[in-house]
């Protein structure tokens, strides 16, 4: 019982990441019809980044209990580029959706060799602070609390969004903007700031997933492009546009792929694409579908 | 002004002295053909990146010393270095620095698939090929089954075969089930396959209980690690050489697998600074492929490598290095071997192969060369991990090494066939 | 456009380039002859229908390894029953790719094309008993038009027979693609690309038209990974990767979609200068990123439009 519990811990765990990279690309979506294929790069600059921090943190006499905070704060700090990369991005709002795709692309292609420039080929890695706060017992296994504090911080960002999205103004704003921007701007909501905040948020989500996520493993520079085709199989299932659907796509993703694992092994690396391809079959426009203008 | 008698033959003495000594060391012949050009394919970015710029620091360090004893026959050495990236576009910058820059040897390559384009297109254009690393014999065999031009690495399984060698050594009697983490691919599933084997041979009676394959670039094995647990196999075998070899230690140290489970880890030795002792566990039976950075009984060449190597890049060496060392100095030892044998004229590309063929060199790991096949030999380092050092990361307790006359298939042999031969 | 002198000018100049004894260069027109096959598929699915496709080199991989498989599995070395049977092969796969991904439009469709395209990736890496898997598939010198050249080199069968061979290809190609982009088809493409629903109100089968356009990119496509595969002798799983879809956009988008030889500039330029950068600075993605930008903000028509409107100017 308590393997099977581990094992979908690790499932969850995994979604947590992919929950936070899909709700960035949702929330950028539903606004701004952009799909950022960046989103991975920015997954991956947050996790570089959110090491370098910790490490100079902790050289510099920082406890290692408050790795936490700084690793989520360097993860908030990129949101600074998220105003230039927006104004970038802006210069082709009105053009067809295929160009903006190609500036994301492109962003792709140069924010993988600035991380190259910045950290190297090699593997990047945390000081060994993952299991600063404990480990917890799960029958023969253990798992460290930091793994749970991971879970935790997805669920609340998922029940902050939601909040945010439903309760605050720019909540409304937002869904408003989404659902009929020519509506919301001629209503007075100036698209320049929102699209600015909705995508510097985006952005944001990407970083603190790929911060939070990294004391558990290493940086590689692929792990941007890598999680691409992940982020978009969370985004197929769960319908685009939809923060909900984010939300129980990559729990989808993250617990089928672990159960893929466990049960047969051999088809792990076709485990997401055919769930893929299964969600099309049956509920091609995703679970929460949004229809869009 | 006047010059006195004594100035004049002060200066005409020096003239004559210098013209002796001249006349004394011979010229060499060949310095005004120009530079000895030779290609690198190094990969750069993606996974095999920290290999690509391990083989090209080798590769340098060698160009450098040569350079400095006075170069190639006199003349000297140049690099020409174009990135290893996808088979399609490396066989292309193969093309440029055959064609266009007009190399006379290639070296470089890690990367399988690229070897194995790269490998007839050098036959084709009969140039010289010394592969780094990146071999599985299985293909090369059906497109370059007799190559002239083209010199390959070692076998794919010969660290599975010494890391298994060592575990049936160690834990004989002591494991009744094993599992198997290795990258889903060609590298991984032939590591598997040896080490099954020679646990038949060495009549083990394990039985592998589970088997994954995760693909080469996953960076999350928390599903894994839990698998790992559920099937609680005595021993783990796993052949990641990637960032993926400390990814999988420190979640797998986390869930409490390293402390319950014997782990035989083939090639993270080449990842060994990330092996922090925070969680790599001391007693796993540990590969470092062709170098092993704190080997006492290494060369004078190795340790002087070595300590250029962390003075200039912070780093302590990996086996890639020795690869890149070995290929020029064996092209170098080549081309002089076979210009005598010419009777001092600069040899030519089927001249060097012939030389090439059988040649033994000392290299960073030893005494190294290849075999007659064109297949490099090679001696092997693994051990015990210990936590028992100045540094953050694990090393060995002790070090073991073995031949790759020991533990490389002969030419010509399959794998189980070979292993079947075996007397243990 | 600036009628028939240009093309012609054009192909004059790439038949004249393997006398000028600068081999390199001439292999490189290779992939080039290739590429420019593949995109006028691409530009007919993108260009005239508006459909952006991020898994387009899945088709490139289909050719590949159909050449491979009948080269070196089943020793067929004719060129053309390479081209034959990977046509017809992608065609089969386009169908029910097609039929999936063409009921979406925009951004979905460009989803799900980047899911199947890595789909196939994981396929032929996984199933390594039958494509060879991470090692990939030997591809066996081509006869062509029953003519082994077995007496040249490989070089010199590239830069000759092989060239040539090519070159002809890519034009029998392009002139395919125009009888197709000027037909009845060609028109209620661009009519669907110019707006949807008054074409379906016109009558236009939207749906069923963008599939035909899939299908006929698809062919294309695979055709042009057959001569790609040639020259580095290997097809491998990285052929269908993600990032190989979006170069044939980019190089798409470089030449200008839309125009009719937007392909074959933006193939040409991209391959060229794409060797160029590689041999100055290893950060070469960096650049060709800020090219993409630079191109999509300030040359979203490409060079061809530009050329377009300095003709018109």
């Amino acid at each position: 019982m308590t393997q099977a519990l581990n094992l979908v811990l690790g499932g969850v765990f995994h979604a947590a990441a992919l929950f936070l990279v899909a709700a960035g690309l949702q929330l950028v979506f539903g606004v701004q019809k952009i799909l950022n294929l960046a989103c991975g790069s920015f997954y991956a600059l947050g996790a570089y980044t959110g090491i370098a921090a910790v490490n100079a943190a902790l050289a510099a006499g920082v406890p290692a209990p408050l790795f936490l905070p700084v690793l989520v704060a360097s993860g908030l700090a990129l949101g600074v580029l998220g105003p230039p990369l927006e104004r970038l991005l802006r210069t082709i709002y009105d053009r067809d959706e295929a160009f903006q795709l190609l500036l994301t692309f492109a962003l792709v292609l140069m924010l993988e060799d600035v991380i190259r420039f910045v950290w190297g080929a090699a593997p990047y890695q945390m000081a060994g602070v993952y299991l600063t706060y404990g480990q917890v017992r799960l029958g023969t296994a253990t798992v460290p609390v930091y793994n749970f504090i991971v879970i935790a911080a997805g669920l609340a960002i998922a029940a902050g969004m939601g909040l945010l999205l439903t309760r605050s103004r720019f909540g409304g704003i937002v869904r408003a903007a989404a659902e009929n921007r020519g509506m919301a701007q001629a209503l007075g909501v100036d698209m320049g700031r929102i699209s600015t905040r909705v995508f510097t948020l985006g952005l944001v989500l990407g970083t603190v997933g790929g911060a939070l996520v990294i004391p558990a493993g290493a940086a590689v520079n692929e792990m941007g492009i890598e999680l691409i085709v992940e982020a978009f199989a969370v985004v197929v299932i769960g319908g685009l546009g939809s923060m909900r659907g984010a939300f129980v796509g990559a729990l989808v993703v993250g617990v089928l792929k672990a159960v893929a694992i466990a049960v047969y092994p051999e088809a792990e690396m076709l485990a997401v694409y055919l769930i893929v391809i299964a969600v099309l079959l049956f509920r091609p426009t995703g679970l929460f579908a949004r229809a869009t203008a | 002004m006047r010059i006195t008698r004594r100035q004049f033959l002060k200066v005409s003495g020096a003239a004559a002295a210098a013209g002796a000594t001249v006349r004394l060391s011979p010229i060499p012949a060949f310095a005004q053909s120009g530079p000895v050009k030779i290609g690198v394919l190094a990969a750069k970015a993606g996974v095999t990146a920290p290999v690509g710029e391990s083989g090209l620091r080798g590769t340098q360090w060698a160009v450098e010393r040569i350079n400095a004893g006075g170069g190639i026959l006199g003349r000297k050495v140049e690099l020409v270095v174009e990135e290893e990236s996808n088979p399609k576009d490396t066989v292309e910058r193969f093309r440029k620095l055959v064609l266009q820059q007009k190399v006379d040897v290639v070296t470089g390559v890690v990367s399988t698939g690229v070897g194995l384009a790269i490998g007839p297109a050098a036959e084709e254009e009969k140039r010289l090929l010394l592969m780094w690393d990146g071999t599985t014999q299985k293909g090369v065999e059906e497109t370059i089954p007799k190559p002239r031009y083209a010199f390959r690495s070692v076998d794919n399984e010969a660290e599975a075969v010494m890391a298994s060698i060592l575990a049936a050594r160690r834990f004989k009697g002591r494991i009744k089930t094993v599992a198997g983490i290795n990258n889903d691919y060609s590298y991984g599933r032939d590591n598997w396959a040896a080490f099954l084997a020679i646990m038949k041979k060495y009549g083990m009676n394990v039985t592998p209980v589970v088997e994954l394959w995760p693909k080469l670039g996953e960076t999350n094995f928390t599903s894994h690690v839990a698998t790992l647990q559920q099937a609680k196999p005595d021993l783990v075998f796993c052949s990641f050489w990637s960032g993926d070899a400390p990814i999988l230690l420190k979640q797998a140290h986390a869930a409490g697998l390293t402390a319950s489970t014997k782990l035989v880890m083939t090639t993270a030795g080449g990842v060994h600074e990330q092996l922090k002792k925070a969680f790599s566990p001391e007693g796993m039976i540990l590969g470092y492929n062709s170098l092993y950075f704190d080997d006492p009984k290494a060369s004078p060449l190795s340790k002087e490598f070595t300590r250029w190597h962390q003075e200039k890049f912070r780093e302590w060496p990996n086996y890639e290095s020795d690869h890149g060392y070995f290929t020029v100095v064996a092209y170098k030892a080549a081309v002089e071997k076979a210009a005598k044998a010419a009777g001092g004229t600069w040899p030519t590309v089927e001249q060097v192969a012939g030389a090439l063929a059988g040649i033994e060199v000392e290299s960073l790991s030893g005494r190294r060369g290849y075999r007659a096949d064109h297949i490099m030999e090679a001696t092997y380092f693994q051990g015990i991990s210990t936590h028992r050092n100045k540094h953050d990361f694990v090393t060995l307790e002790s070090v073991e090494t073995m031949s790759t006359k020991q533990i490389q298939k002969p030419s010509g042999m399959g794998l189980y066939d070979w292993i079947s031969s075996w007397t243990v | 456009m600036t009628g028939r002198l240009a093309p012609a000018a054009a192909v004059t100049a790439a038949a004249a380039v393997p006398l000028l004894g600068r081999d390199y260069y001439a292999t490189l027109m290779l992939p080039f002859f290739g590429y420019s096959i593949a995109l006028l598929g691409l530009n007919l699915l993108f260009g005239t229908t508006g459909l952006l496709s991020f898994g387009h080199a899945l088709f490139l991989a289909v050719g590949g390894y159909t050449a491979a498989y009948l080269g070196s599995t089943l020793g067929v070395r004719s060129l053309e029953a390479m081209l034959a049977v990977a046509l017809v092969v992608a065609a089969v796969i386009a169908v029910p790719v097609g039929w999936l991904c063409v009921r979406y439009v925009k951004i979905y469709f460009g989803m799900l094309t980047l899911a199947f395209g890595m789909l196939f990736y994981s396929f032929l890496y996984k199933f390594y008993a039958l494509t060879g898997g991470d090692e990939g598939m030997p591809v066996a010198r081509p006869s062509l038009l029953g003519q082994g050249f077995g007496e040249l080199d490989k070089t010199a069968y590239l830069i000759g027979p092989y060239y040539y061979y090519s070159l002809a290809l890519c034009l029998v190609a392009a002139v395919v693609m125009w009888r197709i982009v000027r037909s009845p088809l060609g028109l209620s493409l661009r009519a669907i690309r110019e707006n949807a629903d008054k074409a379906e109100y016109v009558g236009v089968r939207v749906r069923r038209y963008r599939f035909y356009a899939f299908v006929i990119a698809a062919v294309f496509g695979a055709a042009g990974g057959v001569l790609l595969v040639v020259p580095t002798g290997l097809a491998a799983p990285t052929l269908a990767y993600w990032t190989h879809s979006g170069n044939l956009v980019f190089m798409l988008l470089l030449g200008g979609f839309g125009h009719f030889f937007g392909p074959v500039v933006g193939a040409f330029v991209f391959i060229f200068l794409q060797d160029q950068v590689m041999s100055v600075t290893q950060y070469w993605r960096f650049v060709f990123g800020a090219v993409l930008a630079a191109v999509v903000i300030f040359l979203p028509h490409g060079l061809m439009g530009l050329l377009a409107r300095r003709a018109d100017a």
